[in-house]
């Protein structure tokens, strides 16, 4: 149905709230298939002006930190106070089948139940970058369907984690307590973009722990060199599970946003992130473009067979692989 | 006998030689990995240290009681509740003056996870795989001219146990009967409902509480009752093969005797009132060994906490597996539960299930119920196995096997220990990967042919014939329950409905005991839905989210060339579809109802994603319009919704309407489980594109999927 319809009608079905179209759109945004492109590139391109609205909020933490529990109760706390919620969760697929199993909503029921959240896992599909610029186009579809805030949910055992810190404004970092040794377990660039930490399972015996992991995240947070000049990352304990300690979420959220909007920091850091994003895409469009042209691409196979039987040394066939790659380009705009 | 077994090695050698074969070709692996020789001796019973013991002695390999069958026969204990109280009543009623000794009560799903028969969850489900019990009113009704001093009676309840309890002692102080009197057993086993059967309503902490609150009550006021009934059944039917049934199972005793314990009670004034459910595959021998392999460990078990001998002699009923009928050729189905029941009492059972052939299609009609009957009866009266104890001690392979199994099952119940404990385990999710990833291996071999079912992968029939199964008409049972519930609710006292229930949140909340004040709440006829509620509003209702494994479907495949090419033929069929269309296929796996089996739904899941599919899990007990939300946010092509207790007649086509609502009537339903034949045109004439009963290939499912997609 989506397909017969245009990149104005879709946009109009979004902002109408009809949920299947938000949805189907979404999946053309997401498609891999360069048939789906200029759809995708006109949805875009159409709701852009609308964007701008919903706050974009990261959450990250490893397997077994509760981030879909706690995504369940701070999104009912926040539909209970008026807000339209969206999650995208983002899943691994499976290296060896390509498919995956997405059993994030199992966590979430009270909140799947509610018309104002809408939730969608989204598979990794296994490739990193890929996972970024989708996901920034999808917060831009959910955002101009008027959802006010968009979480981000990843799990944190790659790279992705801080790929998405580039995609939201703020970003949570979701941790549970262990026996001391949190800090060497935390990926150091992941510290660097945080601007709050989660302690999650303060509860039952768990509770002295929790704190104590708190204060540590605390004090090593005010050693990282600090993301903003004016918001310092915070350090907050909770249990999703008593629900407990969620207020306390959103109020630190409440004022980094009280404290950057009105500076334009929000904004700049959109505006910095829409740069950063272009620069990477064009940067990733011109090597794919260059590798997949015939005559370089034989000459880099050509070259790459020498230097593997040692007749040439790297350093020469970069010579003159580069050369080759300068000179075509030069003749091609000249022409 | 070394010299005597060389040569018996040699003739065997020649025997086989034709076949190109060796001796040690003949050795065979069971699902419980255990290498079965062609030849068992004495050589491989010396030394046991489960051998030569008496029955009615510890450690009770032989059996809990001296005499065993010889004094007393098992006991015919025939598993059945459907529609009203009424209904059921009557049934009960005509099966016991055809024979039938105990009775053992089904409730309908609504009522096990404590929900009254007018809550809008329970739409689909009221009066359907069990009686729907709302009150004592109806618990009155269920056991009408049933006098409970003398009657026996077992309820499989785990989740709503305290009201269920309730009810069942004040209908019995209605009869006039004291609650000192009441023998039977409650199944009362929440470990196992958060393991694989699901029907929990509260979180682990309060629910060993409730545990040990019944088992507090009982041992002051119902000495002849059985406060537990420790389930592997259900294990077993969620794939867990016999010695996992047996470690998982004895594991969980010993988490309720500490549980008791801590509870500050003696252990010989409760662990005599233990007792044991197992269930009964279709490897005879194996099955035979497991249950004397139980009884072993358990007196091992019970031993370490200072038991006497009557706490350490394992009890338990049993039942045939539900999960080894088949769909297709029912009438086998008669065979199999034949052998598994002679497995059962060949492994010194105390009471039995056996299944009715129909089982597979839907609920036993009055004709299948009494053959089943009948297959106990005819054991018992004239095949003469009850003259002896324990005919099979001393045979070489069973006590071989016995020690076998005891052996491996330590090895489980350490790494459970190791873990701290079963709800330990159970929580980090231990036992039910386990569980899963046979349950997977199995279903690959047969789907592969590598396990032979007769009917399903080999001696297929040209054409099924149709068999009648039984109908319930859910929502006029629904009707009358709920105008019952109203009639109850003008007539009674709300003012003393008011403070019992009020009762029951103060003793949840700050301590004392929940089924006296049950008790209390259900003389002054508050309801099943209620109280329920009133503890649900201290302790929250629970739910275990939903994992898969993956891989195994897949790895299964790969071991043998021939299972590689299929799989690698369909496996090509989706990639392309991936690379033509820009994702992946995308299918909702989805449990609708308060129907909690979800072994089918879980494989199914997985064999989807290990042909590259991307499947959503949807959380279970979900209503059709939750599943239609979440499968239009998804944007999946497909919603398979597994069924396996009756609910698909309502639930379906309710799940198709709310996806048209949403404008997405042209995202496939496919529907699995236990759909009885006549009910598929009904299905397929409200939009339902595919139908896959018990047996059906994985690998057939994302074929045809495919076909559907391409096909668009």
């Amino acid at each position: 149905m989506i397909n017969a319809m245009s990149a104005d009608e879709i946009v109009a079905e979004i902002l109408n709230g009809n949920r299947a179209i938000l949805a189907r759109a979404m999946t053309i945004i997401e498609s891999t298939h360069p048939k789906h492109y200029k759809l995708a590139g006109e949805i875009i391109d159409k709701v852009m002006p609308l964007v701008g609205k919903a706050r974009r909020i990261g959450i990250t933490g490893v397997p077994g930190a509760g981030k879909s529990t706690l995504l369940e109760v701070l999104g009912m706390y926040l539909i209970n106070s008026g807000l339209k919620v969206a999650i995208i969760a983002i899943d691994p697929s499976s290296s060896i089948s390509g498919g995956s199993i997405l059993a994030d909503k199992t966590r979430m029921t009270t909140l799947l139940r509610e018309y104002n959240a809408f939730i969608r896992p989204v598979p990794s599909g296994g490739h990193l970058g890929g996972t970024s610029r989708r996901t920034r186009e999808l917060t831009f579809l959910l955002d101009a369907a008027g959802f006010d805030v968009v979480f981000i949910e990843t799990v944190g055992v790659g790279q992705s984690e801080i790929e998405v810190a580039n995609v939201v404004d703020f970003f949570c970092l979701v941790q549970i307590a262990g026996a001391g040794d949190e800090l060497q377990g935390i990926k150091k660039g992941v510290m660097e973009v945080a601007d709050l930490i989660i302690v999650n399972k303060c509860d039952g015996d768990n509770k002295a722990m929790a704190e104590i992991a708190r204060s540590m995240f605390k004090n090593a947070l005010q050693i990282v060199k600090p993301k903003y000049s004016q918001w310092q990352a915070q350090a907050l304990t909770c249990s999703a599970r008593d629900n407990a300690g969620i207020k306390n979420i959103w109020d630190v959220v409440d004022r980094f946003y009280a404290t950057m909007e009105p500076n334009g920091v929000v904004a700049s850091i959109r505006k910095s992130q829409n740069i950063r994003w272009m620069k990477q895409q064009i940067e990733e469009n011109v090597i794919n473009m260059i590798y997949s042209t015939q005559d370089i691409k034989e000459l880099y196979s050509k070259a790459k067979a020498r230097v593997e039987s040692n007749q040439l040394s790297p350093r020469n066939a970069v010579e003159t692989v580069s050369q080759y790659i300068v000179e075509k380009l030069t003749y091609d705009v000249l022409k | 006998m070394d010299e005597k077994l060389d040569q018996w090695k040699e003739l065997a050698n020649s025997e086989v030689k034709r076949m190109g074969k060796t001796v040690d070709d003949l050795v065979s692996k069971t699902l419980e990995g255990i290498d079965i020789k062609a030849l068992y001796t004495s050589e491989d019973i010396k030394n046991l240290e489960t051998i030569d013991s008496l029955p009615g002695i510890s450690p009770f390999v032989r059996g809990p009681k001296a005499t065993m069958y010889t004094a007393r026969p098992w006991t015919i204990r025939q598993y059945a509740g459907f529609s009203t109280a009424k209904e059921s009543n009557a049934f009960y009623r005509k099966n016991l003056a055809a024979g039938q000794k105990g009775l053992s009560v089904a409730f309908d799903l609504a009522t096990h996870r404590g929900y009254d028969s007018d809550n809008p969850r329970v739409e689909g489900d009221v009066g359907k795989a069990g009686v729907a019990v709302d009150s004592v009113e109806d618990m009155k009704v269920l056991f009408d001219q049933i006098p409970l001093d003398q009657m026996s009676v077992s309820m499989t309840m785990n989740g709503a146990v305290i009201p269920v309890l309730a009810f069942y002692i004040v209908a019995a102080e209605e009869q006039g009967v004291a609650q000192a009197l009441l023998t039977g057993t409650i199944q009362n086993d929440i470990l196992k409902e958060y393991l694989c059967r699901n029907t929990y309503i509260y979180p682990p902490t309060p629910s060993m509480r409730i545990i040990s609150d019944i088992i507090e009550y009982c041992s002051n006021n119902m000495p002849r009752y059985n406060t537990i009934s420790i389930s592997g059944y259900h294990m077993g039917e969620a794939g867990a093969n016999c010695v996992q049934q047996v470690a998982f199972t004895i594991a969980d005793g010993i988490e309720y005797i500490k549980a008791a314990i801590k509870a500050g009670l003696k252990i010989d004034d409760f662990a005599p009132r233990l007792s044991f459910f197992f269930g009964i595959g279709m490897n005879l021998f194996m099955n035979v060994a497991m249950l004397r392999a139980a009884r072993f460990l358990w007196s091992d078990a019970v031993e370490q906490f200072g038991g006497n001998e009557q706490s350490k002699a394992l009890r338990t009923h049993s039942q045939t597996s539900g999960w080894s009928l088949t769909e297709q050729d029912p009438y086998n189905n008669i065979i199999r539960t034949t052998i598994e029941a002679l497995s059962a009492t060949l492994g010194g059972t105390q009471s039995l299930h056996t299944n009715a052939f129909d089982e597979a299609l839907g609920l036993p009609t009055e004709f299948s119920a009494r053959i089943a009957r009948n297959t106990q009866i005819i054991l018992q009266e004239e095949s003469e196995i009850c003259n002896t104890v324990d005919p099979l001690a001393g045979s070489y392979y069973v006590e071989a096997l016995t020690d076998t199994i005891v052996q491996e099952a330590r090895k489980i119940m350490a790494q459970i220990d190791t873990a701290g404990g079963m709800a330990r385990a159970i929580e980090l999710g231990i036992p039910k990967h386990m569980i899963e990833e046979a349950a997977a291996e199995t279903q690959s071999l047969i789907d592969q042919g590598k396990r032979v079912i007769v009917g399903v992968n080999k001696y297929k029939l040209q054409k099924e014939e149709a068999v009648n199964v039984m109908e319930i008409d859910n929502q006029a049972v629904r009707e009358e329950q709920i105008a019952n519930l109203q009639q109850i609710k003008l007539a009674r006292n709300s003012a003393d409905v008011k403070e019992t229930l009020a009762k029951i949140r103060v003793v949840a909340k700050e301590g004392g005991n929940l089924l006296a004040a049950a008790i209390d709440a259900a003389r002054v006829r508050a309801t099943l839905g209620e109280i329920s509620d009133a503890m649900e509003t201290v302790f929250g209702r629970y739910l275990v989210p939903s994992e898969c494994v993956t891989g195994v479907i897949s790895r299964e495949y790969h071991n043998s060339e021939k299972g590689a090419c299929e799989f690698d033929e369909v496996k090509q069929l989706v990639d392309d579809y991936a690379n033509n269309e820009g994702r992946r296929p995308r299918i909702l796996i989805a449990k609708m109802g308060q129907d909690g089996h979800d072994r089918g739904a879980k494989v199914i899941a997985s064999a989807y994603s290990d042909f590259g599919f991307d499947v959503d899990l949807s959380p279970m007990f979900s209503t059709p319009e939750e599943i239609a939300k979440l499968a239009v946010e998804n944007d999946v092509h497909f919603v398979g919704a597994s069924s396996l207790a009756a609910g698909h007649k309502t639930l379906v086509p309710e799940l198709i309407k709310q996806l048209q609502a949403f404008g997405r009537g042209d995202i496939k339903v496919i529907v699995g489980g236990v759909i009885p034949p006549q009910d598929y045109d009904y299905l397929l004439e409200r939009g339902v594109a595919k139908i896959y009963g018990p047996g059906t290939q994985m690998i057939k499912c994302v074929r045809e999927a495919m076909e559907l997609l391409n096909q668009e």
